[in-house]
């Protein structure tokens, strides 16, 4: 392999690393709003690597463009989302988890 | 309540319909006083969408007076001019006032705009609203139906002006421009360009055509403000130096998050906090959300009236927002150097634990 | 094609395979909830990973058609997610 493709893997796999980490997030973390940060900030993270590494590997071509266009979009995009998803939850009420709901649980 | 009153507020917003709605609201003013031999009042509102603290709002500070003074002036001939005859100059008495309102809201929804104007009405004793049916308060956005529900969920009278309608919107001179339509059909073709990916003939046909059309659909819409070529290229230097500071940012958050989630005993202490941020204008406060949305352990919730709703994932990440670099950043961004150096929101007080008495406030 | 894949495109296609499991992972949040919104964070998250995995594919086997599906899909994921938390409050205008 080449050192590009050696850092190309490098980015790749952090970001499969973070979107791990996004997932783990989703899956453990108590409440919605909780939850919202593992996807509006280790998610984006994840994907915005994963693409960078892609878009290093494409060089000059046009879809190296493409592709640093969908990280941007992502970028903007994702916390976007997040924050519709909570405030749609806000608005209809729903009320955040606090450390002390831990011992009802 | 009676059907009419001659207690008038019309909102006030550039509109092609506008000087007919004056008109509308005069007449109907002078009428009533006529046949009651009251004083009747018709107030001018102008529900303003930003701060006007900031240099680069100057010109809309302007235009949002001018707005009001041909309000004023249009009312003012309307009165002197005697159309009917048997409507007698000197029996009638009606004031006319003018105003601006939302200067230090960020008025966002219809909701908004509707609570804002009807603390106005609420305050000067006003139950009539007469509105410009093409009154766009949003910009762009349509919301005058909604703000229409809002208001008469008031219990006011709310009515439209019964005003012709300018079939062609596109002659008003403040709705599209040159500098609109380029810098749409600049986007649109480029972006054609790129997903075509090959520079031929056919792509540069079919690509002008199609960011033509778009262009001629779209351009009022996208753009509020006209683009200024100067501001912009500025704002965006300056965004190139943000752009680094956020990265940096991102990746730190992204670090304590990813120990947060993947420690066995799942350490967070979440918190909602209101957060009044020194950030106004459409595009900068979407910044300023989304930034604080992607580092450490803070989410913008809600745009509550004039504040940010955010969720902090631990105490730390309190303390970050509170310090307030984040909002320098943007600030530095939109609105230059000078205006970067402001006390923080620990400083100035704006930033305390979200309750539900809170909430109760804001449904109210 | 696949018979003749170099290391790298193997490490292409095995972080794809890693998106992908995150995706089935994160369809037990879509089933267990337990509100609408834990939902559509979950799709919004399988959505974003399907598009990585989009572009990693595009990357590993040099097709670059999947770049321009990935940004419609990405399109259409953040389209989704605002329809969704919209439709959810009776208020309207989540954005």
């Amino acid at each position: 392999m080449t050192p590009l493709e050696y850092l190309v893997v490098g980015l790749v796999l952090a970001g499969v690393f973070f979107s791990f980490v996004a997932v783990v997030g989703i899956i453990r973390l108590p409440d919605l709003y909780t939850r919202a940060h593992a996807t509006s900030k280790s998610d984006t993270l994840g994907t915005v690597l994963s693409l960078g590494g892609i878009a290093l590997l494409f060089g000059a071509e046009v879809s190296a463009v493409k592709t640093v266009l969908l990280l941007l979009f992502m970028l903007i995009t994702n916390p976007t989302a997040a924050h519709a998803i909570a405030r749609a939850a806000h608005d209809q009420g729903i009320e955040p988890w606090t450390a002390s709901d831990e011992e009802g649980d | 309540m009676p059907d009419t009153s001659s207690r008038i507020l019309v909102p006030v917003g550039e509109s092609s319909t506008f000087r007919n709605t004056v008109a509308y609201a005069v007449r109907e003013a002078r009428r009533i006083a006529a046949e009651t031999g009251e004083e009747s009042t018709v107030h001018f509102v102008y529900p303003v969408r930003w701060q006007l603290v900031d240099e680069s709002e100057r010109s809309a500070a302007d235009a949002v007076a001018d707005a009001l003074e041909r309000a004023r002036v249009w009312a003012n001939d309307d009165l002197d001019y005697d159309d009917d005859g048997d409507l007698d100059a000197e029996d009638v008495s009606v004031s006319i006032e003018t105003a601006v309102v939302g200067e230090d809201r960020y008025l966002f929804s219809p909701n908004d705009f509707a609570e804002v104007l009807l603390e106005y009405a609420h305050d000067r004793g006003l139950d009539r609203i007469v509105l410009d049916p093409e009154y766009q308060p949003g910009g762009s956005a349509p919301m005058l139906q909604p703000l229409e529900f809002e208001l008469a969920r008031s219990g006011l009278l709310v009515e439209e002006a019964p005003v012709d309608r300018v079939v062609e919107r596109g002659r008003l001179p403040s709705r599209a421009n040159v500098s609109k339509a380029l810098a749409m059909f600049g986007v649109s073709f480029g972006f054609y360009l790129l997903l075509a990916g090959v520079f031929d003939t056919f792509n540069l046909v079919t690509g002008a055509v199609s960011a033509g059309v778009v262009t001629a659909v779209f351009a009022r819409i996208s753009f509020v403000n006209t683009p200024s070529a100067t501001g912009t290229v500025a704002r965006i230097a300056r965004f190139l130096l943000y752009v680094p500071y956020l990265l940096w940012e991102i990746v730190k958050a992204n670090f304590s998050v990813a120990y947060i989630i993947l420690h066995p005993d799942l350490p967070i202490d979440p918190e909602m906090q209101r957060y009044r941020a020194a950030i106004w204008g459409d595009l900068s406060v979407t910044t300023l959300a989304n930034s604080i949305t992607l580092t450490p352990g803070t989410l913008t919730v809600d745009m509550d009236r004039d504040s940010l709703i955010i969720h902090s994932l631990t105490g730390s990440a309190r303390d970050g927002l509170a310090g307030g670099a984040l909002e320098r950043a943007v600030r530095f961004v939109f609105y230059g150097r000078s205006a970067a150096r402001i006390p923080t929101p620990a400083e100035r007080g704006t930033i305390a634990s979200w309750t539900d008495d809170d909430q109760t406030d804001g449904d109210e | 094609m696949l018979g003749q894949l170099s290391t790298f495109e193997t490490v292409l296609l095995g972080a794809a395979g890693a998106f992908i499991t995150f995706a089935v992972v994160l369809l037990y949040r879509v089933v267990r909830g337990p509100t609408m919104e834990d939902r559509v964070i979950a799709i919004n998250a399988i959505g974003t990973n399907t598009v990585v995995v989009l572009a990693l594919v595009a990357a590993a086997f040099g097709l670059s058609g999947f770049l321009d599906v990935a940004l419609v899909y990405a399109l259409l994921n953040f389209l989704a997610s605002i329809a969704i938390s919209k439709f959810i409050v009776e208020r309207g205008g989540v954005l």
